[in-house]
Order: structure tokens, then sequence, then C-alpha cells
């Protein structure tokens, strides 16, 4: 070993150093970028992103993948709104009884995911796709195409109160990524996560319950969104089928642009944080300098693509479909 | 006769008995004007299926397919009065490029296809937003008349939609049943270690397929900017679920290999007679997606190749 980074320490800092490149790069341009009141935007916007993309790290981490969130998110968001307001529409009542009713939910959800992707034997991408079209189309269903304002100052005050110039929901966030961060590290389910992903065949072998840990991670990955999907609502006060757009492109395109293998087995919830901020960054930097914010999902395409070139290790990898 | 052997012939046993159910509940579905628009309504979305078709067949997917149709209904919209009956050579272009690249960063840079596609289709979301400023556009009459109208217009009480959709799927019939690159898709299809090592190119051979998928989708965003005149950066939305239905229905498996363009004219049918059918027995529009979401899963559970995947990722 020379004192040369090599790939791997290269490849390990590359999101972060990118992140920085990209803040200095914003800011020499538009110096307005770097301040407290923009980066509270920004923090806001990646909020419920960062629930979502957390949520979908620990089925990457697995090797599999899921795309059912966009779907996920509209029933969460708008079973918690029809909850909430049937239990009086505040949280000073019975409403609060509806945030761990929405958990539950997500819950819910990634356990039909699970089971469909391991009892059936699809694909993950293809099982959650087709369950988010069923989410899209249930949320549609309970909404009638309606959007449900939810205007109770409590729940809004995850927005509207302001700790240090920044929303209480970031707090939450926070804490919800550490939270995250302690089951990837510190619990059973988070190293088995990591074993199913760097080899389901030695994980299975080792006497794992490679099926049953696969539904777990789906499991937890739902209640994440029903997380993002809180925040969602929190942020712009309606509920509705459209709440879970976007958020596909832009998870999936963060934890990748993170530095979490998409071959499973390597990065984390770290990684994820790193990633969503890589794409609120530009997301906000392409507004502040004047570009036309509709470039963003290009550039992200392109973002994505070197970033699974970059973390997929040529040798190891004969057929991809 | 065994399950096994019944299997193949499934799609069109349920084509037949789902127009049976809806037939005797209501006779006026089997009027042939109205199963004849009916068949013309579906056919842009059957022109995409028959492209994702090439991509599902060789065991990939394309994610792409609705972005890429959303940008063909804004360039034709642009090109139009410049060009012409060139603004169609533009759009099938611009499909094939999209497809291509896709081809290219899967084969070569070993991007998962439905991580390729979805940042491909990113991409062409973004150049459709560029150029329409965000707004939906509109043809003028006369000009898409004198370009487009024989795409619209119908003769002898048959639509020309139809006679598109029939051109392009005796096209890639004889493409995929008739021709030595067709006989190689389905070596890659039914086993990539082995199509390579019998020294077929099989990169080269899945570009094609992707750029097929592409160029199809563009023929498809074509024919339905002609049809309604305009383009928008959306005005394809909610053909993604309903294209990839129609090629499982139809019975070509996730895993490739078997099925074809023929399977997914079943396919479209059967979307076709579903979607109707929803409307005839009143049930919510809004139940649509939700049914569509449950039928992919049952069609994928049915149809897969599990001996072909040992571990299910």
């Amino acid at each position: 070993m020379t004192g040369f980074p090599n790939r791997e320490v290269l490849l390990r800092w590359a999101p972060l150093i990118v992140l920085l490149i990209l803040m200095l790069f914003f800011t020499a341009l538009e110096p307005r970028f770097f301040s407290v009141r923009n980066f509270a935007r920004i923090a806001i916007s990646a909020a419920p992103a960062l629930m979502v993309a957390v949520g979908v790290t620990f089925i990457i981490l697995m090797g599999s993948i899921d795309l059912s969130m966009e779907g996920a998110v509209s029933v969460c968001a708008v079973s918690f709104a029809f909850v909430f307001l049937w239990l009086g529409g505040s949280l000073g009542g019975w409403g609060w009884l509806a945030l761990p009713l929405t958990l539950v939910a997500g819950a819910v959800l990634g356990l039909v995911n699970g089971l469909v992707h391991v009892r059936l034997r699809i694909p993950s991408f293809m099982a959650s796709l087709a369950l988010g079209f069923v989410g899209t189309g249930l949320a549609m269903l309970m909404t009638g195409g309606d959007r449900i304002r939810i205007e109770d100052p409590a729940f809004r005050a995850l927005l509207t109160t302001r700790w240090l110039d920044f929303p209480v929901m970031i707090y939450v966030a926070g804490l919800f990524l550490l939270l995250g961060w302690f089951i990837q590290s510190r619990t059973t389910l988070g190293r088995n996560l990591y074993a199913v992903g760097g080899g389901e065949d030695l994980a299975h072998g080792s006497g794992l319950n490679v099926a049953r840990v696969r539904i777990m991670g789906f499991m937890l990955a739902g209640v994440f969104y029903a997380v993002g999907a809180l925040m969602a609502v929190a942020r712009i006060g309606i509920a509705e089928t459209a709440t879970g757009n976007g958020f596909m492109f832009t998870s999936i395109t963060a934890v990748v642009v993170g530095g979490t293998a998409l071959w499973g087995g390597t990065g984390g919830v770290w990684n994820t944080l790193v990633g969503v901020l890589i794409v609120s960054v530009i997301g906000n930097g392409m507004v502040v300098i004047g570009l036309p914010g509709y470039l963003q999902d290009g550039i992200l395409g392109l973002l994505v693509i070197i970033a699974v070139v970059l973390s997929t290790d040529r040798r190891s990898v004969s057929i991809v479909k | 006769m065994t399950l096994h052997q019944l299997k193949p012939h499934f799609p069109w046993i349920t084509l037949l008995a789902l127009v049976a159910v809806v037939g005797v509940a209501h006779p006026n579905f089997l009027l042939p004007a109205n199963l004849i628009s009916m068949v013309a309504d579906i056919m842009p979305l059957f022109i995409m299926a028959l492209g994702m078709t090439f991509a599902i067949y060789i065991g990939g997917i394309d994610l792409s397919s609705q972005s890429v149709a959303n940008m063909t209904t804004v360039l034709a919209t642009i090109a139009l009065p410049g060009l012409g009956l060139g603004a169609a050579l533009v759009c099938i272009l611009a499909g094939l490029t999209m497809g291509a690249v896709s081809g290219f960063v899967t084969t070569r840079l070993l991007v998962p296809s439905f991580v390729s596609t979805l940042a491909v289709g990113g991409i062409a979301y973004s150049v459709a937003q560029y150029l329409s400023g965000q707004r939906a556009l509109y043809m003028d009459v006369t000009l898409r008349d004198a370009s487009f109208g024989w795409m619209i217009g119908s003769s002898f009480g048959i639509p020309h939609e139809i006679v598109v959709g029939a051109a392009l799927l005796a096209l890639t019939w004889f493409l995929q049943s008739r021709t030595v690159f067709g006989r190689a898709l389905k070596a890659v299809g039914a086993g990539e270690p082995a199509a390579a090592a019998s020294g077929l190119p099989v990169r080269r051979i899945k570009v094609l397929a992707f750029a097929l998928s592409g160029m199809l989708a563009a023929i498809a965003g074509l024919l339905f900017s002609a049809k309604l005149s305009g383009g928008s950066p959306t005005l394809a939305n909610g053909f993604l679920l309903p294209a990839i239905v129609a090629v499982l229905v139809g019975g070509t498996p996730l895993t490739g290999g078997v099925g074809g363009v023929i399977n997914t004219l079943i396919g479209t049918l059967i979307v076709a007679v579903i979607r109707s059918s929803m409307l005839y027995f009143e049930v919510d529009a809004t139940m649509q997606q939700m049914v569509f979401g449950i039928i992919l899963i049952v069609a994928i559970a049915a149809t897969i190749d599990r001996s072909k995947m040992r571990i299910v990722k």
C-alpha cells in the first residue's frame, strides 16, 4: 500500500467531496446561496425525501430495490389525513393517534411488498413497481381525486415553529436519521441486512432466515416512508394522491449518488444523508443561480448513471439485465 | 392436457373469456363499430408495448418509454411547422437515440436496465420540459392534416391507427421471427451466458433491443400527439403501467426468452377489454390503476420462469 488514496478510499469520500464542490460552486456564482435562510430552505425540501431515502437504503443494502415509495407515501399521507380529521383534526385531542397509525400503515404496506416479493418469488423491482401503482390507485380511490387540507396549527408547527432558524421537522428528521443509523449498525436486523446484501448464499448458509430478513427490511422501509409522508403533509398542509409524486426518482438517485452500491452490502444511512443533500443542493442551487428547475431531472439522471458506474466493481459483475 | 401444456394458451383464452363475459352482459359491446373504435383507441399504447416487448424479451425492462413518448409529443408539435412530415423522422430518430443510450449504459457501463432507463427517462422528461417551455402545445390543424392526416383518418370503416399498428406489428413480427437478429434476441433472452459463449455479439443485440423499444415508444408518442393534435411533457402519462401489463399479460415473462409481439397484441387487447368493461360495469374510473397494478402482480407471478432465477433479488 502506498500513501496514495486508492480506489476504495476515494469512492468512500467522493460523495462528500462532490457535495462540498457543489456548495462552493453555487456560492461562487451566487453568494446568497450560502446563507442560513437558504440552508433552511434546502433542509425543508430535503427532510421528507431524506426519510424516504433512508427507508429505501435498507432495501438497497440487501441488494434488492423498492420502487413503491410514491404509492406508499400517497397512501400513508391520505390515510393519515382521513384518520386525523376523523379523530377531531387536532394533535391536542385524539388526533395524535393518527401519527402512530400512519407508521403502522407504512409497515403494513411494506409487509405486503415483502410478501409479494419473497413468497411469490418476483424480483423486487417489479413487485414493488406494481405495488407502487396499486398504492397510487388506492390513494386515488380513497380521495376520489380530492385534496385534503390539514390546518391544525399544532401539526403544522412542524414547519412553522423554528428553533435556531430551522423548523422543528428538521430536528425530527435528524432524530429518525439517528434511529436509522442505530438500526443499521447496532441491531441484529441491521447486521442481517448487510449480510444478505453482501452475499445471500453465505447468509443463507450460515443459518440466517433470509426470507424473514427481507420481509422485515421492507417493513422497516415502509415505516420510514410513512414518516416521509407525514413530513410531506406537514410541509404543504395538503394530503392528496400526488403527495408521493417525484419521491421515487429523488430517493433512488440520492441513495445511489450517496455511495450505497446498487449491488448491496456497502453504504448506509450517512451515505444517504450526503446523497439527499447533493440532490437538494443541486435542485436549490439551480434555482438560486437562475437556471430553470426542470433541468434537474436530466442532471440527476446523468448523475445516477455516473454514480452506479463508479460504484460498480467491473470485475465482479458479468451479466447486467 | 396438463397445466404446463396449457400455459402458452392462457392469454388468448383469457381474452376470449373476457370478451364473452362483457358481451353477454352488454351485447352492445360486441357491435363491430364499438370493437373497432376500442382497438383504434388502444393503438398508441399497443405500439409502446410492442417496443417494451423487446426490452423484456431479452430479460430487461424499459421504464423510459412513457417519458420518451412524452418527449416525442412535444418534439412532433414543435417540428411540424418547419419540417412537415420530416417531423416524424425527427421523432423516430430521437426515440432510437434515447433507446440506444439506455442500451449502451446498460451493456457497456453495467448499469441495470431499470436504473439506466429510469435515468434516461429523467433526461427525456427534462428535454420535453425544456422544449415545451413547460406548457401544453397545440398543432395547427391544417398543418397536422397535411403531414400526419394519413395516420388518423379512416377508410372503408377502418381507422388508420389500426393500419399503422398492424404494419408495425407485421414489421416487428418479421424482425423477431424471420431474421437472424430475431433468433439472436431469443438466444440472449433464453440464456445470456450461453449466447455469449456461442459467439453472439450479445452487447450489440441488447443495445438494438433497447433502441427498438425507444423507437417504438417514440412512434407511440407521435401517433398520440397527431391524434390529440398537440403535445405536452405529461401528455402520455399513465401509459407505462398498462404497457408493461400488456406485455406480461400477453405471456412474455419478465425473465425473457419466450413470448413475443403476437403475445403483446393479445395482451394489449386484454388491457383494452378490461378498460372498456370497467365502463360497462360502471366501475369507478379511480379503480383502474389499482386493478391494473394487481393484474400486473398476478401476471408476473403466473408467467415468470423461476428456474432461471436462483436468487430472487
